[in-house]
């Protein structure tokens, strides 16, 4: 298995106080899927990665990073 | 915006007279046990009988995709996700399930089919597979119009261990019919397993991606 990737999702969506089902709204995928990237079960796509940074306004790095 | 609680709370309410799909697939299968049952029982006499009864099951069926439409659309559930995608899906395949059973049903219960000339038998014993043709073919689309990366990918994970399963199935079996080992299986059941499969990709999902996917 390749390196996985960290992330933030889970801190920054409490800091904004958003449920998984809302973060998933605002990115037009499924609850699941926000889920299984916050759980580190599933890295996403970089297309999915830039709309993650857009939407909590903050750089790619700053949310995902290596294990 | 909707809280976690409050989405699972309104999946719950969706469906269809109060109740989920896999409560209508259950009855689905439980009423047609209990046709065929009592069909090869000898209970029923009659080819109108058995007919009539299995309307029963066929309206469950129809009951289950409903249930699955309004699941759909209310955006909640674990075994049925929203999404344009996945509810052209679901009415694809409600329309190739209805032909398919419309098509076998003809096939086994024309007496006559033995005398009738053989373009239209042929015409008639095409139309079950079709159907099933129809299957693949609204799984392949579900993955082409899919939006959603993750759920994508567990609907491609479904079919590769569906393949795998229908693929190894036929080898192995094909081998041991060759060697006149085993009895001969019509080919018609590697598609039956690969449709068995798609059940054994999606424990697999949730046993590696923790959801079952969506097909």
């Amino acid at each position: 298995m390749g390196a996985r990737v960290k992330n933030r999702l889970k801190v920054l969506r409490a800091e904004r106080d958003w449920s998984q089902q809302d973060l998933a709204d605002r990115l037009g995928v499924s609850r699941q899927s926000v889920n299984a990237i916050e759980k580190g079960r599933y890295d996403p796509s970089l297309p999915l990665a830039f709309s993650i940074s857009e939407v909590f306004d903050l750089a790619i790095e700053e949310i995902f990073s290596r294990d | 915006m909707m809280t976690d609680q409050a989405a699972q709370n309104t999946g719950k309410a969706a469906g269809f007279l109060g109740r989920g799909p896999m409560f209508w697939i259950g009855l689905t299968f439980g009423t047609s046990g209990a046709v065929i049952g009592l069909i090869l029982s000898g209970a029923i006499e009659g080819k109108g009988i058995a007919f009539a009864l299995m309307a029963i099951p066929l309206a469950c069926m129809a009951a289950a995709f409903v249930s699955m439409l309004n699941k759909n659309k209310s955006g909640t559930g674990d075994c049925v996700t929203k999404g344009e995608a996945q509810r052209r899906y679901i009415k694809r395949v409600a329309v190739f399930t209805s032909l398919y059973l419309a098509s076998f049903a003809m096939l086994t219960f024309i007496d006559e089919l033995g005398t009738l000339p053989t373009a239209i038998r042929i015409g008639i014993g095409v139309l079950p597979g079709l159907a099933l043709v129809g299957f693949f073919w609204a799984i392949a689309r579900l993955i082409i119009e899919e939006t959603d990366e993750f759920m994508r990918m567990l609907t491609v994970r479904q079919t590769l261990v569906a393949s795998a399963l229908a693929m190894s199935a036929a080898s192995v079996w094909g081998m041991l019919e060759s060697a006149d080992l085993v009895p001969h299986v019509d080919a018609y059941w590697y598609a039956v397993i690969w449709f068995a499969g798609l059940a054994l990709g999606s424990v697999v999902n949730r046993i590696t991606y923790g959801t079952w996917g969506h097909v």
